[in-house]
């Protein structure tokens, strides 16, 4: 019997839980994640419903980070009632199709607060820098 | 641990690593040194609170109203498919067929044009090349016979020359009367200079007796 196939099954409970997620398909130190559908209560590494796309956390020459969705799918599984896991959510905001992402506010703003008090610091050094000489 | 018969009868082949094989089985206990660690709480200042708070209200509503658009998109989709099935739709449906088909025609009309044009092209190109090919070959062929003949005639010419069975004993004679000495000497201009002065075969030292 041959191994079941990434893209998905098709196979599914009419009524169990349903929920959109990544799936990590990489190799080691090098992640890559299919964005599937699959039953709420069951494994990443059990055979999923269907896959819905894909994401690449590894930016490519051009500093790009590859994504690629299949919206109809997506809407008709939203329209069955599947949950969606965060990182999906994230994703799914930066592309445009959901509200932006709770999560992804605070990490830009954290980001933000970072860079601020590191250019502080700096400049900081290079008063003292220059007050000393 | 899976039975033999269960893994003989499976109906998915058997995932072999889970998550849980990287972790302590669930009877073995924290960690003596461990057991009074309290985990550190993230620090979150009011002020973030309050806007991560207002951030994920707006969030969770949005959602729930995106949600229900789906969820209703897809109740409608499904009566008007189930719908579908009355006369206008039907002829419209035809129509539609119809206008689809004549498009059809009409791009594989104007592919096939190409496709003969490109066709007539590619063919005209091979034949080009298949006789340059066969040109190639007949110069060569050419040359070979050429160079062949000329070697004939320079072995017949040399034929001549030859010493055959029958002009053996001439030949030896000849050779034993005209005595060739290549023992000459040769300057940097390439200048012979025959004869010698010492004899071809130097005489033997005579020993002389010894007295008795």
């Amino acid at each position: 019997m041959p191994l079941p196939p990434a893209s998905g099954t098709g196979l599914y409970y009419a009524k169990a839980a349903k929920s959109i997620r990544l799936i990590r398909q990489g190799c080691t130190n090098r992640p890559f994640f299919h964005i599937a559908v699959t039953h709420r209560r069951r494994l990443n590494s059990q055979p999923v419903i269907e896959q819905l796309g894909s994401y690449d956390p590894v930016p490519n020459i051009y500093n790009e980070k590859l994504v690629a969705l299949n919206l109809e799918r997506i809407k008709y599984w939203l329209g069955k009632g599947a949950h969606v896991t965060t990182p999906v959510a994230e994703i799914l905001g930066l592309a445009g199709f959901f509200p932006i992402h709770p999560r992804t506010y605070m990490t830009a703003w954290r980001n933000r607060q970072a860079e601020f008090e590191r250019l502080a610091k700096e400049a900081e050094a290079s008063e003292n820098a220059q007050t000393s000489s | 641990m899976i039975s033999h018969n269960a893994l003989l009868k499976r109906t998915w082949p058997v995932i072999v690593q889970y998550a849980e094989a990287h972790r302590k089985p669930r009877w073995v206990p924290v960690a003596k040194s461990k057991i009074y660690r309290i985990p550190k709480r993230p620090e979150i200042t009011e002020e973030e609170r309050i806007e991560l708070l207002r951030v994920n209200n707006n969030y969770k509503t949005q959602m729930r109203a995106i949600r229900r658009f789906y969820h209703e998109e897809m109740i409608k989709e499904k009566s008007t498919r189930e719908s579908s099935s009355s006369e206008m739709s039907q002829k419209l449906e035809a129509d539609d067929w119809q206008r689809c088909v004549e498009i059809n025609d009409k791009w594989n009309a104007q592919v096939a044009l190409e496709r003969e044009e490109r066709r007539k092209k590619e063919l005209a190109k091979m034949e080009e090349y298949a006789l340059a090919r066969m040109e190639a070959k007949d110069r060569e062929l050419k040359e070979r016979i050429e160079k062949a003949s000329q070697e004939i005639r320079k072995q017949k010419e040399l034929s001549k020359t030859f010493i055959t069975p029958e002009n053996l004993d001439a030949a030896i004679d000849h050779a034993l009367a005209n005595p060739v000495d290549y023992n000459f000497a040769i300057d940097l201009q390439g200048n012979q200079y025959l004869g010698r002065e010492s004899p071809a075969i130097p005489p033997k030292h005579k020993t002389t007796p010894k007295a008795v």
